[in-house]
């Protein structure tokens, strides 16, 4: 968990970081240089020995020291040169590029008087456990007005949802820590601890000690903290974590699941309409119906034609008409054509749970025109096995295993291929037992779906055991009683 | 779309059908505590406290629909939204008062389920712990989903309240009157049935679990819309049924005191079910008090983790998460365990909807406060009136309580007003 001290170089610091006046505005100019972060780990190899040494670099005083907690500062006395107050901390603004690691603070937000004043990050001398030092004794206070990709830390990033792309897993920040890097101060790390939250929730002289126990390196995080208007998309964008490209469909799923709403679209905007559909595609289908409907009809209508058909048929029964009818809409007409096709099956028989996204080939085909279609259409899943030979009626003659393709000359024709046996297939009305029975029995990882003898959908063997899974120990509390 | 074609009334068609109880919240009027509040105030004060119920009602639906905008509009439940909006210390205050307010409706729940059984001729100190035990262990197997459709049917014996009204002939020219003449009763005895009314019927539990409903839903700010027929029409029809069941007591047994036990309030039925009356309440308050025995304490944990911010332990598997799991245990035993203290069960249930009404003010203000913020509700935001109308209702739930309290502190002190 505590991942902070991975990338980080080892930290400048002064040993008494709380006198003023020890020429504290330089210590960040000695900062190391950048060193190259690591490469991944697994977390299971890499844990124990992380643990020691971030035991080991906490245990050193000067480096606990070196990291302001956000939560302590906040309230505290802004000092001038001379040592005067003018006001007090009321939050610290960051910059959201996505070009740095590390948001670099760009200023703090002051309370002077009455008003709030913008303070420049160039005029900071040293952020403190328990006070800000400006270098001037003069200041031009600005009002505070937030620019293009800037945060304010207290108001929208503490306390809010942030997602840990390293450990997969959605959290709260509980604290955030800045710290001198390279001559700026820069936002580090998150703290999600308990004993932070009580830290914070205890005596005032609690607070500004960190306690850096649980701390997540803000390399690993995709914040959020972007105000709803003045965000263009192109920002958010350049603000996605690369890690999350890393991911995997499910773990994304997970991530979108347990985010609330504006956070929710956040993510799904940054991802590509092919990765979100794919995450979607492993969501609970009753989360994947709320998400759908509050998501804008357009947006809907264009992840659910990323999707595989026979998943977005699912995301679609939970929707009421009304609201079906707008998201496809928004779709283009074959979609919507087949879509509404597949609606037509009942939920339970094959009809409504197969896919249409499969591979139909005439006999008189050959091996390599196949090979071809296969290579130019990306519409057929990964997980295609076969590939259905109908005669010149469109009748279904063989099942043809993909490998048949990879081990026969590309002139072969398709019908020489054609085997004794009749195929494999289940009818569109079968019931999914019948579904899995047809498939135990002949050792496929699919079956074709025929109606009047003709291909109409696969059924992948994944499907299948969708449905016999006990469903997931999701606790929904407002939905128990649905 | 009219209210007979809102999700709310077709949910009311479902509801009669038992198959599905998306009514939940606007049932509140059903469970347990509720039952017994009005039914006591009907038997105590008889009609004199509808007008009251008429206020509570304006109050009622002004707070439902500011939570179901809060919810529509930022897609997040009211918890989250404190965590958010507030400090840090102020959240784990509005947390630990609703927590607390939950632990009170599970002693209700509990000493529902005992006073039902104890019609049959059953010791609490047999059904209660039975039914702690069987409770804990269907939402932990997770089997809960079937026993709610059982629970559900047997609370729908106290849908019969509107119809046993009727039978029972009320005065309805009193009715009448003591609903649309504004009149108080200076006595403690009015005041505390005053804050058990507010308590029972502006439950925070009903709060946050309106919000949460909303936000599942996928509801936003283009359905707001149609959510806000839902979440004012919800409101008034379970203070109707409320109303129905003050009516009906009052009819049978107005004046006669405060209720003691629970054969006392079946007697509101016996114009309709004769000598079934005990046994159609025991069968209603058991379905009732059983469902929301499982429900309220998961929703306290589901609040505690959404402030707290490990809702993921919650998404994961319930037996992976340890605060999750470890509340939802706590306050099985403890609203169990309150409930076999020796003492009068009936009356265990409307004290602790006095507690509900004492702490009802704290969860208020902070909807208040959310709902009038611009920054995050922009234009949605309180307009004047409902600004208005909200601080009224906050400021008046609030005078209830500060004066209850006053009063029972004063008390204790020999003071006595």
């Amino acid at each position: 968990m505590t991942r902070l001290f991975d990338r980080w170089p080892v930290l400048p610091t002064r040993d008494r970081p709380d006198t003023p006046d020890d020429g504290g505005a330089d210590a960040p100019a000695h900062a190391h240089s950048p060193s190259a972060p690591p490469g991944r780990h697994s977390h299971h190899t890499m844990r124990p020995r992380r643990r020691q040494r971030s035991q080991r670099l906490l245990a050193n005083r000067a480096v606990r020291d070196a990291i302001v907690s956000l939560a302590g500062v906040v309230g505290r006395p802004v000092h001038n040169q001379g040592g005067a107050e003018i006001g007090r901390l009321v939050d610290v603004v960051c910059r959201w590029t996505g070009d740095e690691t590390y948001p670099p603070v760009t200023g703090l937000v002051v309370r002077v008087g009455r008003r709030l004043a913008f303070v420049d990050a160039s005029t900071i001398r040293t952020i403190e456990h328990s006070q800000v030092l400006l270098k001037t004794a003069r200041l031009d206070l600005t009002d505070f007005a937030p620019r293009p990709a800037e945060v304010t830390l207290a108001d929208q990033v503490l306390d809010h949802q942030l997602v840990d792309v390293d450990g997969v897993q959605v959290i709260r920040a509980a604290d955030l820590y800045l710290a001198p890097l390279f001559g700026r101060y820069c936002l580090v790390g998150v703290d999600i601890s308990t004993q932070s939250l009580l830290r914070r929730l205890g005596p005032a002289r609690w607070r500004h000690t960190p306690t850096p126990d649980r701390v997540i390196d803000w390399g690993a995080i995709q914040p959020f903290g972007e105000t709803e208007q003045g965000a263009a998309p192109e920002v958010r964008l350049r603000t996605t974590n690369q890690g999350l490209e890393r991911l995997r469909p499910g773990e994304l799923a997970d991530l979108l699941e347990d985010l609330m709403r504006p956070e929710r679209q956040k993510l799904l905007d940054s991802l590509t309409p092919e990765e979100a559909a794919d995450a979607l595609e492993e969501m609970d289908p009753e989360e994947l119906a709320s998400l759908l409907r509050e998501a804008e009809p357009g947006r809907a209508g264009q992840l659910l034609g990323a999707m595989e058909p026979d998943e977005a048929v699912d995301a679609l029964r939970d929707l009421t008409s009304d609201e079906r009818a707008e998201v496809m809409a928004a779709m283009a007409a074959d979609q919507v054509a087949n879509l509404a096709r597949l609606l037509g099956y009942p939920e339970d028989e094959a009809g409504g749970f197969m896919t249409t996204a499969f591979l139909v080939a005439a006999t008189s085909e050959t091996v390599a025109s196949i090979s071809a279609r296969l290579a130019d259409d990306g519409g057929c899943p990964d997980e295609l096995d076969a590939v259905a030979l109908v005669d010149d009626e469109g009748r279904l003659v063989w099942d043809l295993p993909l490998l048949q393709l990879l081990i026969n000359p590309g002139d072969t024709v398709l019908g020489d291929l054609v085997g004794e046996a009749e195929p494999v297939t289940v009818d569109i009305h079968a019931r999914v037992n019948e579904v899995a029975e047809r498939l135990v029995d002949a050792r496929r990882m699919s079956v074709v779906v025929v109606e009047d003898d003709r291909p109409v959908g696969r059924i992948l063997a994944d499907d299948v055991l969708d449905a016999f899974l006990p469903e997931r120990g999701r606790i929904h509390f407002p939905r128990l009683l649905q | 779309m009219t209210v007979w074609g809102s999700r709310w009334f077709r949910g009311f068609i479902i509801y009669l059908a038992a198959a599905g109880p998306g009514l939940i919240a606007a049932n509140a009027g059903n469970d347990a505590g509720g039952v017994a509040t009005y039914a006591s105030a009907g038997a105590q004060f008889g009609y004199r406290t509808l007008f009251f119920m008429l206020l509570v009602t304006v109050g009622y639906v002004c707070i439902q629909e500011m939570v179901a905008r809060l919810a529509a509009h930022t897609g997040k439940g009211l918890a989250a939204l404190i965590r958010e909006q507030f400090s840090l210390r102020l959240s784990a205050f509005a947390v630990l008062a609703f927590a607390v307010a939950n632990v009170g409706l599970v002693v209700t729940e509990f000493a529902g389920i005992g006073t039902a059984f104890e019609l049959f001729g059953v010791s609490r100190y047999i059904s209660v712990p039975v039914a702690a035990i069987a409770i804990w262990l269907l939402v932990i197997v997770g089997s809960y989903r079937y026993a709610e459709r059982a629970f559900l049917l047997l609370s729908l014996a106290f849908i019969t309240y509107p119809i046993a009204m009727f039978f029972g002939h009320p005065d309805w020219k009193q009715v009448a009157v003591n609903t649309f003449l504004p009149h108080f009763i200076r006595s403690k005895a009015f005041l505390l049935v005053a804050v058990a009314l507010i308590g029972t019927t502006i439950t925070p539990y009903i709060q946050l679990y309106t919000a949460g409903a909303v936000v599942d839903r996928g509801i936003g700010p283009e359905e707001y819309k149609y959510e806000r027929v839902d979440a004012v029409a919800g409101a008034i029809f379970s203070d109707l049924v409320s109303m129905c069941i003050i009516i009906a007591t009052a009819a049978v047994i107005g004046g006669t005191g405060a209720l003691n036990s629970a054969a006392d309030a079946a007697k509101a039925l016996a114009p309709l079910a004769g000598r079934w009356a005990e046994t159609l309440f025991g069968i209603g308050l058991l379905g009732a008090s059983a469902l929301a025995a499982a429900v309220v304490p998961l929703s306290t944990s589901y609040a505690v983790a959404e402030a707290v911010g490990v809702e993921r332990s919650v998404s994961k598997s319930f037996r992976q998460a340890p605060l999750f799991l470890g509340l939802f245990t706590a306050q099985i035993i403890i609203g169990a365990g309150v409930v076999l203290v020796p003492g009068n069960l009936f009356r265990l249930i409307i004290n602790t909807q006095i507690l509900e009404g004492v702490l009802t003010p704290i969860t208020l203000v902070f909807i208040l406060v959310l709902a009038n913020r611009r920054s995050l509700l922009g234009a949605a935001a309180n307009g004047k009136l409902a600004r208005t109308v909200g601080l009224i209702t906050v400021v008046a739930v609030g005078g209830f309580a500060t004066f209850l309290v006053s009063l029972t502190v004063l008390g204790w002190i020999g003071i006595s007003l």
